[in-house]
């Protein structure tokens, strides 16, 4: 009984032992918010690096000629396992504003350009491929009855129909009309002449070069002539419909969205598609054997060339990624082997603690003894002081780190006010916000691995204090 | 040191009951040394403190254990204790041979056995008194035992610091305390898992005369009314002279036991 209650006795009348609470508090705490951030930042990562790859990507190999994508998407839609499948048309370009001195840009070496863009060309408006009732029911969320015969290939195998419906956050973006159909024009421009095709720029794109609805953009890009094979420019004006938001920087920034067919045009027809994009119905289970599967099927039928270029042409994301993702993955791990060297140090604080407090209760040991405690009885006693250091710095360390997590952009955002220092700067990194996943397995790791630090690096002045000569503790002034 | 075991043999006046009971040899004893010995190293060489002690406790006994510093009567009170292990002979408490049983057997023993008064009261500065007058029950019992035994415990510790006239110092620490005051809780604890054996090193030492004499009657009431072996150490002439019996202690061996009642 007396190891309990003497050792509860102890841990609040003896304020340094709340300094070792505090500090596996501020350990807990402080590991929590940065592995949840640490995991946030993974789970971003993996979303860029994944981009608008979709689960599985098939690129074949550079045909001289231009073929349509319809075989290839044909041959992969019929697979059970796929939920959505759509071709894109991806190519590099360079932007030019009517009017204005956008050529400016390109003096400056040291800063990003604004102007090269990258263009994706995509398929909203063609026949209706596949539709699955989730997805008419999230296409429902967003623009009421789907059309008949539409296509939603593109919104499920990508994320775009998401970023369209992001809620723009600058100044002057401007969301599309409707995210079913963004490349329609804004009304003062149908009806006069021929119609100019419609893009949907990045938001931050759309702000950086102050951009309004409506406005023409110049796009010029680099073809290679199919007959004599030298590079031609071609260019083509386009009319901007809105903007789309996904959340990260580098997309926002860079990416111009149109019609896969008024992509292929600016290319003079030169290529219809880049890749094409399918979407798992189970990405973890079917993955792998898809991926297989088509590779053999695909390279039988012709439409890919199979392995003997030795790099496949068909990929999942991670595939494609994989050296990026190594690195992440790399990163991870370092940096777990890394704080938890803040659990040690929380350890040292308690076993910096303990060994003061046993020193400075020798003559209590040595009363304890005298009165009938075993030498167990004493370990337990420090053991137990530990015991309460780390259950109620574990417990408040684990409430105050989750909900630091889970508040973690307006923390940042007062902190920043206050100390009037950006803490996390948006446009350094690729997210416009700080990403923090809290997972309740880490917490309780971390939790558990707190409490095994603390009671490890207890035992030790707990076990001198258990050995301490009962005399020698007695006389001890 | 002669005149110390003279004047405490020619001062009895105050007859067997206020010296505590003669021995009572018809009855197993309750402490039994056998040629106890004990040294220490200094450096290289070894001092040797005791050598070769015997002595024999019934319970009622009051013994007087005087002598000058170094004598080595804390070392011999220690040992009797349970508290200091000697290099050679036999110590017994209720017939057991103490070294032969386990360190937690000894603990026990110490626990439910042997109660001690320190000089310096060592009592715990974060309990209160009632609390410090608990500790030995709160060391012999469990968690459970301790909650269901809890109520009775605490009206018995109650009950012995309201005895020693500590009413309306119960909740107080040892800090609030005046040094008699402290000393009564220390003998509060000492009494309270009814011990065989109690051994008070200078109880009186750090009291003035007065809060002394009232800490001592107090000391001596309850080691007659609870017929226990008491071993006292003590540097005072007039105190030993309060006690049955009395070993005058002289360079590790005991000079002179005054082992029956001196005649007026």
């Amino acid at each position: 009984m007396f190891r309990s209650f003497i050792s509860w006795r102890y841990l609040f009348a003896r304020r340094t032992n709340l300094i070792g609470m505090v500090g596996i508090l501020v350990a807990v705490a402080a590991l929590i918010l940065i592995l949840s951030i640490m995991t946030g930042f993974l789970a971003e990562s993996r979303k860029v690096v994944r981009g608008a790859l979709s689960d599985v990507l098939i690129q074949p190999a550079w045909f001289a000629e231009a073929p349509p994508a319809e075989p290839l998407l044909d041959a992969t839609v019929r697979d059970a396992r796929v939920r959505g499948c759509t071709a894109e048309l991806v190519w590099g370009g360079v932007i030019t504003q009517r009017g204005r001195s956008s050529v400016r840009g390109f003096s400056s070496p040291t800063s990003a350009n604004p102007f090269v863009v990258q263009l994706i060309g995509v398929d909203v408006q063609s026949v209706e491929r596949f539709i699955h009732p989730v997805v008419r029911a999230t296409l429902g969320n967003f623009g009421g009855t789907l059309p008949r015969r539409r296509l939603a290939d593109a919104f499920t195998a990508t994320d775009f129909l998401q970023a369209l419906a992001g809620t723009a956050q600058g100044p002057c973006a401007a969301p599309v009309k409707s995210p079913l159909f963004p490349f329609v024009p804004p009304r003062a421009h149908t009806g006069r002449g021929l119609p100019k095709p419609a893009i949907v720029v990045g938001d931050q794109l759309f702000d950086r070069l102050n951009m309004r609805v409506g406005e023409t953009l110049q796009v010029a890009t680099v073809v290679q002539d199919p007959e004599t094979g030298d590079a031609q420019v071609n260019n083509q004006n386009y009319v901007v419909a809105g903007s789309f938001r996904s959340g990260e920087n580098e997309m926002d920034r860079t990416r111009i969205y149109l019609a896969r067919s008024d992509l292929s045009d600016l290319l003079g027809g030169t290529r219809q598609f880049t890749q094409v994009l399918l979407r798992l119905k189970d990405y973890d289970e079917y993955s792998a054997p898809l991926v297989a599967d088509l590779r053999l099927s695909l390279a039988e039928r012709g439409l890919i060339r199979g392995g003997e270029w030795g790099l496949s042409e068909v990929r999942t994301w991670e595939e494609f990624n994989q050296n990026l993702l190594g690195a992440i993955e790399n990163e991870r791990v370092l940096m777990a082997i890394m704080l938890s060297l803040v659990l040690v140090v929380a350890g040292f604080t308690i076993f910096a603690i303990l060994s003061m407090m046993v020193t400075e209760k020798r003559r209590d040991i040595g009363i304890l003894r005298a009165l009938g405690a075993t030498p167990r009885g004493i370990l337990d006693l420090f053991l137990l002081i530990a015991f309460w250091d780390a259950l109620l710095g574990t417990i408040m360390g684990a409430v105050v780190g989750t909900w630091a997590a889970l508040r973690i952009d307006p923390i940042e955002r007062a902190l920043s006010d206050a100390f009037g220092v950006q803490i996390f700067n948006r446009d350094v990194y690729m997210f416009d916000h700080i990403p923090a996943i809290v997972e309740p397995s880490s917490v309780a790791l971390i939790v558990i691995g707190a409490f095994c630090c603390a009671l490890l690096f207890a035992a030790v002045p707990a076990w001198r204090a258990a050995r301490l000569d009962p005399l020698t503790a007695l006389r001890y002034e | 040191m002669s005149s110390t075991i003279t004047s405490a043999h020619g001062s009895d006046t105050a007859g067997e009951a206020l010296r505590g009971g003669a021995p009572t040899p018809a009855t197993d004893p309750v402490l039994r040394a056998h040629q106890v010995r004990r040294s220490f190293s200094m450096g290289s060489r070894s001092l040797e403190i005791l050598h070769g002690i015997d002595l024999t406790l019934h319970a009622g006994e009051l013994v007087a254990l005087v002598g000058a510093s170094g004598a080595g009567k804390s070392t011999l009170l220690h040992i009797l204790g349970v508290l200091d292990r000697p290099d050679d002979g036999k110590l017994e408490v209720g017939g057991r041979d103490v070294w032969s049983l386990s360190t937690n057997e000894r603990a026990r023993l110490r626990n439910l056995e042997i109660g001690f008064v320190f000089q310096f009261y060592h009592l715990l500065p974060e309990l209160n008194a009632v609390e410090n007058t608990l500790l030995p029950a709160m060391i012999e019992l469990s968690w459970l035992e301790y909650q269901r035994a809890k109520k009775k415990l605490r009206a018995r510790a109650v009950d012995m610091l309201v005895h020693f006239g500590l009413a309306d110092r119960l909740e107080h620490r040892p800090g609030e305390l005046s040094g008699g005051e402290r000393q009564r809780v220390a003998m509060a604890r000492a009494l309270l898992q009814n011990p065989k054996i109690l051994l008070a090193d200078e109880p009186t030492g750090n009291l003035d005369s007065s809060t002394g004499e009232t800490v001592l009657e107090l000391l001596f009431e309850e080691q007659r009314r609870r017929q226990l072996a008491m071993i006292l150490v003590t540097h005072d002439s007039r105190l030993a002279d309060r006690c049955g019996r009395v070993l005058m202690m002289e360079d590790g061996i005991v000079q002179a036991d005054s082992a029956h009642p001196v005649p007026d």
